[in-house]
Formats: C-alpha cells, structure tokens, sequence
C-alpha cells in the first residue's frame, strides 16, 4: 500500500493532470455550456488528495488556486481560498470518502464544489464583480458531481499505471 | 484577497505567476488554431480564386470611401481649427489576437495575445473591425485581460450619431452581449436603429467609435426613465483580430513600443500624423 515515509514518486504525473484540467477550465466553449463546464481543477485535486492525503494537502492547494487565480483572471487569492476550504474538507473526509459508493461520493462532491461556487460567488459578489441575481452558478457544481465517477476511474488508472506515490 | 481588491501590490505577483500560466493560454487556443490552419491548408484553388476576387472587390470599395474621407478629414480639421478646438488623432493601432474568454460565463472578458512587452497598458481602447469592444483591465508581460463594453462593470459614455444627445451605456449582467442606455429621459429622442458612437467625455476612449445601434425603446409611463436596449456594432463573440489603439495623448514610451514591432505589424491609417502636432 501506501508508504508514508519513502521519497514521492512520479509527482510529474500530479502535474501533468493538473495542467490538463486547467487547460479543459479556460478552453473555449460556447456561452450556454459555459454554464455547464465543470470544475476540472478542483475535481483533480479533489481526486489527488484523497488518493494521497500525505503528498497533496493544503498547501499544494493553495499554489494551484494563486495559479487558477492568474489563469482566470479573477482576485488573486480567491481561488487560492476556496481550493483550499475544498482540500481542508476533502482532507477530514478522505478515509469516509474512500469507502463510499460512486453515489455518495458523488453527492459529497456536489456540496464540496458548490461550497465553493457559493463562497466564489459570494465575494465576487460583495467586490461587484458579479451581479448576477440568479443560482446559475451552482449548474457547474452539478456537471462536476455526474462526471466525477469518470474522472475518478481516469485518475485512478494514471495513478495506478504509473505507479504514483 | 482583500488585498488584491483594494490596493495595487499584489499586482507585480500576479504579473510573474502570468508568466507561468502563459502556455496554458496557449495550450488551449490550440485546438482552434490547428483547425484554422488544416483549414487554410486544405482550401481549394477556387476558393482562393473566389476569395481573392472578393477581396479585391472590397478593397477597390475601401479605396474609394477612403478618397472621400481624407477629403472630409482635412476640410474637418480645417473647420476645427477655424473653431480654434483641438483635433483628436489616433495614429497607431496594433493588431492583436484573442487567446481566450474569461470562463466565467458573468464576466465579459477576453484575453489577447499582447503584453506590457508590445507597450500594452491598462485603459488602452481595443476595437475590432466594425466598432468599439472595450478597454485593457489588466496588463501581463505576454498576454492581457480585456474588459468587454459589455460587462455590467463597464460604461461607455456614447453619442447619438443623428443628433449629438449624449447617454450611458452599460454593460448588462445578461448572458447575451447587449448595453443598455442609463438615466435617460422618457421624452429623449433616440429611436431604434440609431447609430451610438464614442463621446470621448470620459477622456480614456477616444471619440468617434462606433458602439452600437439602438435595437428597442421601451417607455414604461410607471418609470421615469426610458428602458434603452443596445446591441453592440463589434463582433464581441466572433472577432478574433483585434486593434489596440494607441492615441497621440499617450505616453512616448509607449508609442516608442508600438513602433518597433510597427515597422511590419501596425497599421497607420495617417501617415501625416506626426507633422500634424
């Protein structure tokens, strides 16, 4: 199993996800399935603590939301924030989450990433960056929890066939 | 976080972590460039031919527009100086590509391709080919952010081509890129189809710009203001080339910027420019 102690091995392939998602968040799409886009960076992470509670924490969570900050132009730290409320959650829960079944896994990652849509919206809200007056922005959320079995089976096979640790 | 929204430092760290998140830019605008390019690549000989005809039509077209308006122009300046008022000239422009949008479907923004190494710097207008898109928020040392008119953070302070009566234009949270005309009075006279230009008053946008066109006019006898709706004359969600304008008020360094990659890139609609001042 896991061995908490040795060197990490093969974080590249942790990056390379990363990078991934975050090209699958800002890729061009049309404006109704903007709405839609799920979470993808925030999935991953999700996916990389859980998987390794010991290598990807809080802190890594933290650097990638300064990175998804820049990347999407939105207040720096805010991203960095939530990221991190998601990892600090997803770091409590991971022994339970690991047990669950698809479903429940599922709905607990509804709450997690719309937590974070809802505290996103919230400040962007209170900075005026976002006048919207309607819960559209939770439809993300949603896409993310249906697709996160698929993600999950993905990254557990990157994970596994590349040995990851 | 707070930090960010209300004072200016984080700024230098945003703009070195932007040199990390580049390539991903890049990364993504891939795909569309590819198929641009297999597209280019697998055109017929017709289609050229066609193209180029079409082309050449439009050209002959531009040119003989243009032989009226450097006629207009000059006797407009002449007027103007008879009223002893300054003339406003744009001299440069660059061209620029969009990298991305925002992919926040509530902001209206887009990324492009120029950074503070072209002299790109935040307030600069950018239009596309038939009007107005909006103003550079937000300079990276490769890529920049823009803010669209369109977004409920922007106003853009417009002219009535007809006659002269000035407005507001703001941005909307809609989905939909479309501006609505602030504070104006039930018994205003603007009608749909009316052409809104620039008004320059807020001195950042130069004025003269095409915004948008007036698309309906609403008077609610319950409200005192009418309900304006604008739909906006540049192509916010299709323009992929892009021109950063460079006014004869900004700073030389700047300029001195945009003339160095000028010498292939930049287009000068007049040439005279310089003597002028």
């Amino acid at each position: 199993m896991v061995d908490i102690s040795g060197k990490s091995r093969n974080i590249w392939v942790i990056v390379l996800s990363l990078v991934f998602a975050g090209v699958l968040a800002i890729v061009p799409i049309p404006l109704w399935l903007a709405l839609w886009r799920p979470d993808w960076i925030a999935l991953t992470l999700i996916y990389w603590v859980i998987a390794l509670p010991h290598r990807i924490g809080m802190v890594a969570a933290w650097l990638v939301g300064l990175l998804v900050d820049v990347l999407e132009g939105t207040l720096l730290g805010l991203h960095a924030i939530v990221l991190m409320m998601s990892a600090y959650i997803a770091l409590t829960l991971y022994q339970r989450l690991r047990m669950f079944t698809p479903l429940q896994q599922s709905l607990t990652i509804l709450m997690l990433i719309g937590a974070g849509q809802l505290l996103i919206f919230w400040v962007q809200a209170a900075t005026g960056q976002n006048t919207a007056d309607n819960l559209a922005f939770v439809l993300s959320s949603m896409t993310s929890a249906l697709l996160w079995p698929l993600v999950f089976v993905c990254l557990r096979f990157c994970r596994r066939s590349f040995n990851v640790g | 976080m707070f930090a960010d929204s209300r004072f200016d430092f984080l700024g230098r760290v945003r703009y070195y972590i932007a040199i990390v998140v580049t390539p991903l830019h890049l990364m993504a605008d891939l795909p569309s460039r590819t198929s641009d390019a297999f597209h280019n690549f697998f055109k017929t000989r017709t289609d050229l031919e066609d193209d180029n005809l079409r082309l050449q039509d439009e050209m002959l077209m531009l040119q003989f527009k243009l032989q009226k308006l450097d006629h207009l122009d000059a006797e407009n300046q002449r007027l103007n100086e008879l009223l002893k008022a300054t003339y406003i000239i744009d001299d440069v422009a660059v061209r620029a590509q969009l990298l991305g949008e925002s992919p926040d479907p509530f902001s209206k923004r887009v990324i492009i391709n120029k950074g503070s190494n072209e002299g790109v710097f935040i307030g600069q207008p950018v239009i596309d080919a038939h009007g107005l898109m909006g103003q550079v928020v937000q300079v990276e040392p490769l890529t920049s952010w823009v803010l669209l008119i369109t977004d409920p953070l922007h106003a853009t302070p417009v002219q009535v081509n007809r006659n002269g009566l000035r407005a507001i234009a703001a941005g909307t949270s809609d989905i939909l890129h479309q501006l609505m005309l602030e504070n104006v009075s039930i018994t205003a006279d603007i009608q749909v189809g009316d052409e809104l230009v620039t008004s320059g008053l807020d001195q950042r946008l130069p004025a003269g710009y095409p915004v948008g066109v007036v698309s309906s006019v609403k008077n609610d006898p319950g409200q005192s203001f009418a309900n304006i709706k604008v739909t906006p004359s540049a192509q916010l969600d299709r323009s992929r080339n892009v021109l950063l304008l460079f006014s004869s008020a900004e700073s030389k360094a700047a300029r001195a910027a945009a003339k160095i990659e000028a010498s292939g890139n930049a287009l000068q609609p007049t040439p005279h420019v310089e003597g002028r001042q």
